[in-house]
């Protein structure tokens, strides 16, 4: 932060400005890397490294699912940084930094203050990875990474606009408030500041030692507010958990974690959705509940899950997708179809087979009725893993006589 | 014996082959055998007997067993092409074959021609459409839909990418035209019971009528029987399928619900679909799953469904302003949908509708009701057996796998399979070659002079 050169010598102020000029040509180079990384979506998993570089979503989905992915790797290695070169990330790559930074900009030039505002970003982490330790990360979604991940999802599906919408928050508040996003209110950022604290406190006692008295504006990782914070944080995970309940389930990509802890661990960066290459993904508008906004559902009315594709799961930065292969994946049914017979045209003797005839897995047989005299789609729950294809295929309109549902209790294994 | 014949010298043939059988059975032609306008009102004269009788020998019981002695059986009729079965494939089949160029003989079980499409009141045109609503049924198909357009009350929903429906009766009077046009020979009630076979060649088709059993020679014969009959008898590899046996019905009167009376109450069920006959539906009946050639499952299967139906419309009278529906008729036809199916030089599999897998071979496209599917091309090595020859698939029960089965029954399917079958059938004569070993690009060619759409 401080630059340890003299800012007054002549050559100080120089080599100064040569280190803005290459600061910036790295902060460039990073968004323009990012942004192709994220355009890569249909052909690669590399849009997973976008997301997957937050030490914050990393620690918050490790603690949430128990599980340590291999992408985690990546946020654990910033954070190592981190450690040693307190928001080292944030001046040299963070590509959400560089665009709250452009706004910011243009906010001053527009006579825009920045605003006094208390660092809510280490609010934001203690809640997130207490609640975390439940198995719900409450604010994971916050993090920049996931947030400039999303907004290219914008045009993914009918609601992508909504992705995009995180982003626009961001930029908006650093317009009209500048640098208030990167300085008082991101996670990551603060979770930064966080992992730093031993050094620096290591570095301020020593200085202490030496007859330089400073205060410190952070505090002891273990003072009252950190309690207080990490107490919220687990009675907001308990309130959340338990306030599922009455909403349908919905139905979410192949892998998907048990259904409480998803829409925590879920960081809605989009990475499934713009992977998906039969587009059935989209982020959800909150009909199942407003914890689940921006969250990946499927939508089998025109299309449905291809029996070899994993790539949703390939590209998830925070496990609320489980990776998969094609085997694994038959092994986790995504939901099961159901019929309504006052839909279905077979009730009424029409001549249809759609459902069966484009099922991968010749799940449905037609089994007759003596006494209704009629025909009825039979599933076979065994063969079925819920792709969706007989929905997509279904062509009774305006309700699918047929409609995968998700299982009461996620049937995870 | 002349490549054409019209039909009084088929029957002034069967005379003469009578003759020359040398059984020492005289018989004179019918006409000049009853002394016709002699007295007044309806004419009942005495035909002779041995006119009627000739040629045939009684089972008899030989050691409690039923047997058929030996017979000689006369032969009726000698035709390039013999197309057995006079449904949506033999019809159309058959006038192919005729227009390019060979002599056609066409064998109908009933009286009438449409098969499952007219005399079975599947009147609905579904399946000559593919995804995006482009029309792939061309070729003689269209033309028969054309045909009925120019009819008055003959087609329905003649729109671009939307299913017609047409009458079935419009479309048995435009298929009598369409044949005398074309000038296909040809012999109503009669149904092909068995192949004529020398060396697994087939040399003709047996046949069975009210002139009792006698034979056609053909250079090609045509099996558009749906069930298979002839390439199974002729000793033809196929498989044996169960599948759904419904019975069509006609219910009239809608148009004098009383709507009203009927109010927000819910509809009643299987009131069908709209026909070309204002206030007339078409009602479907899938009916189970059964062996369609188990004469006995068929039988119970004709009398279920006529309880059924007849009880359904019952039920639909005592909806409050429903009085007046009525059952106008049940189809002639049983529902019969698959049974036989082909093992072809190829078969067209689920897999190739999904891949929209493109053939080198292919003699047309099939479509689907439109909403799902895209192209799905026909190869010719499905239409062929892969041991016997001289005889083609068309219809039904070509060479495909059983998810393609409910696609490749559809009416305009049969069309285009038909189309295929008899071109083909044409140019192997026309080139004194073995189906199978017929130049596919001549076919093609032919195919597509005709109109036909292939891909």
């Amino acid at each position: 932060m401080n630059n340890p050169l003299e800012p007054n010598s002549e050559s100080g102020r120089t080599e100064a400005a040569r280190r803005r000029r290459i600061r910036w040509l790295v902060r460039v180079s990073s968004l323009v890397v990012a942004i192709v990384l994220l355009l890569a979506a249909r052909q690669t998993r590399w849009p997973v490294l976008v997301p997957a570089l937050s030490p914050f979503v990393a620690a918050g989905s490790i603690l949430a699912t128990r599980a340590f992915a291999v992408t985690a790797c990546l946020g654990l290695a910033v954070g190592l940084i981190a450690m040693l070169r307190p928001r080292c990330f944030c001046r040299w790559v963070c590509p959400l930094g560089l665009c709250a930074d452009g706004m910011s900009y243009v906010g001053r030039r527009c006579g825009r203050k920045p605003a006094k505002l208390p660092s809510i970003g280490r609010w934001i982490v203690l809640l997130t990875l207490a609640s975390a330790c439940l198995g719900y990360p409450l604010l994971l979604c916050l993090d920049p990474l996931t947030m400039f991940s999303g907004a290219f999802g914008i045009a993914e599906s009918r609601t992508g606009w909504l992705t995009a919408l995180p982003l626009l928050l961001v930029l908006t508040t650093s317009f009209v408030w500048p640098h208030i996003w990167c300085s008082r209110i991101c996670p990551l950022g603060a979770f930064q500041d966080m992992l730093a604290y031993p050094l620096r406190r290591a570095r301020q006692a020593r200085n202490q030692a030496g007859g330089n008295r400073s205060s410190s504006r952070w505090n002891p990782p273990l003072a009252r507010r950190t309690v207080l914070g990490v107490a919220a944080g687990a009675a907001l995970a308990g309130i959340a958990r338990s306030s599922q309940g009455s909403t349908p389930r919905p139905l979410r990509p192949p892998g998907a974690i048990d259904e409480p802890e998803f829409l925590g661990v879920c960081v809605r960066c989009g990475n499934c959705a713009r992977a998906c290459p039969t587009h059935i993904i989209e982020p959800s508008l909150g009909r199942h509940g407003p914890a689940g906004l921006l969250t990946p559902i499927l939508h089998f009315e025109e299309s449905y899950c291809l029996v070899d594709c994993t790539k949703c799961t390939q590209v998830c930065p925070s496990g609320a997708l489980v990776r998969l292969s094609p085997d694994g994946k038959a092994s986790r049914p995504i939901g099961l179809p159901q019929v309504d017979m006052s839909v279905c045209l077979l009730a009424e003797s029409r001549e249809c087979t759609e459902c069966g005839r484009w099922c991968p897995h010749a799940a449905i047989r037609y089994v007759w009725s003596e006494t209704e005299y009629t025909l009825t789609p039979e599933i076979d729950a065994q063969k079925c893993t819920g792709c969706g294809a007989c929905e997509a295929a279904c062509p009774t309109k305006p309700n699918k006589a047929i409609v995968v549902v998700a299982f009461e209790n996620a049937a995870s294994g | 014996m002349d490549k054409h014949m019209n039909r009084r010298e088929c029957l002034r043939a069967l005379g003469l082959s009578g003759l020359t059988a040398g059984l020492g059975l005289t018989g004179a032609p019918a006409s000049h055998a009853q002394g016709v306008g002699e007295s007044s009102g309806f004419q009942s004269s005495v035909i002779d007997a041995h006119k009627v009788q000739d040629m045939r020998t009684a089972a008899t019981i030989v050691d409690g067993k039923v047997i058929q002695p030996q017979r000689e059986l006369p032969i009726l009729h000698q035709t390039d092409v013999l197309v057995v079965g006079g449904g949506s494939a033999g019809v159309v089949a058959a006038i192919a074959a005729r227009r390019a160029g060979a002599s056609v003989t066409l064998v109908e079980r009933y009286g009438h021609f449409g098969g499952l499409w007219t005399g079975g009141l599947v009147v609905l045109i579904i399946g000559h459409i593919v995804k995006g609503g482009k029309q792939v049924c061309q070729g003689i198909g269209e033309e028969m839909m054309r045909r009925l357009d120019k009819l008055d009350g003959a087609i329905i929903d003649r729109r671009p990418g939307v299913s017609p429906t047409v009458d079935a009766e419009a479309a048995k009077y435009m298929m009598v035209e369409m044949i005398e046009e074309a000038g296909v020979d040809v012999f109503l009630h009669c149904w092909g019971v068995d192949a004529i076979v020398t060396e697994n060649t087939v040399r003709g088709v047996v046949f069975e009528s009210k002139s009792g059993r006698q034979a056609i020679l053909a250079k090609i014969v045509v099996d558009a029987t749906g069930d298979g009959d002839l390439f199974a008898a002729a000793g033809a590899e196929f498989e044996h399928r169960s599948h759904n046996v419904g019975l069509v019905s006609r219910i009239g009167n809608l148009d004098r619900v009383d709507a009203e009376k009927a109010g927000q109450a819910p509809k009643p069920r299987r009131l069908g679909s709209a026909t070309p006959v204002p206030g007339v539906n078409w009602v479907n009946l899938t009916g189970p799953e059964v062996d369609g050639l188990d004469i006995a499952t068929l039988t119970q299967m004709e009398m279920n469904h006529r309880k059924f139906i007849w009880n359904n419309v019952q039920r639909t009278r005592q909806t409050p302003g429903y009085e007046k529906v009525y059952l106008v008729e049940t189809a002639p036809q049983l529902g019969v949908r698959i049974t036989r199916i082909l093992n072809g030089l190829n078969r067209v599999r689920l897999s190739d509708l999904r891949e929209a897998t493109k053939f080198p071979d292919v003699v047309g496209v099939g479509g689907s009701s439109g909403a799902t599917h895209g192209e799905w091309q026909i190869p010719y090595g499905a239409l062929v057996p892969t041991k016997v020859d001289n005889v083609l698939a068309a219809g039904r029960c070509i060479s495909v796998d059983m998810g393609m089965a409910d696609l490749v029954r559809l009416v305009p399917n049969c069309f285009v399979t038909g189309h295929a079958a008899g071109v083909a059938a044409a140019v192997a004569v026309r080139d004194n070659c073995r189906p199978r070993d017929v130049d596919i690009a001549k076919v093609q060619k032919v195919l597509r002079q005709q109109e036909a759409y292939l891909g």
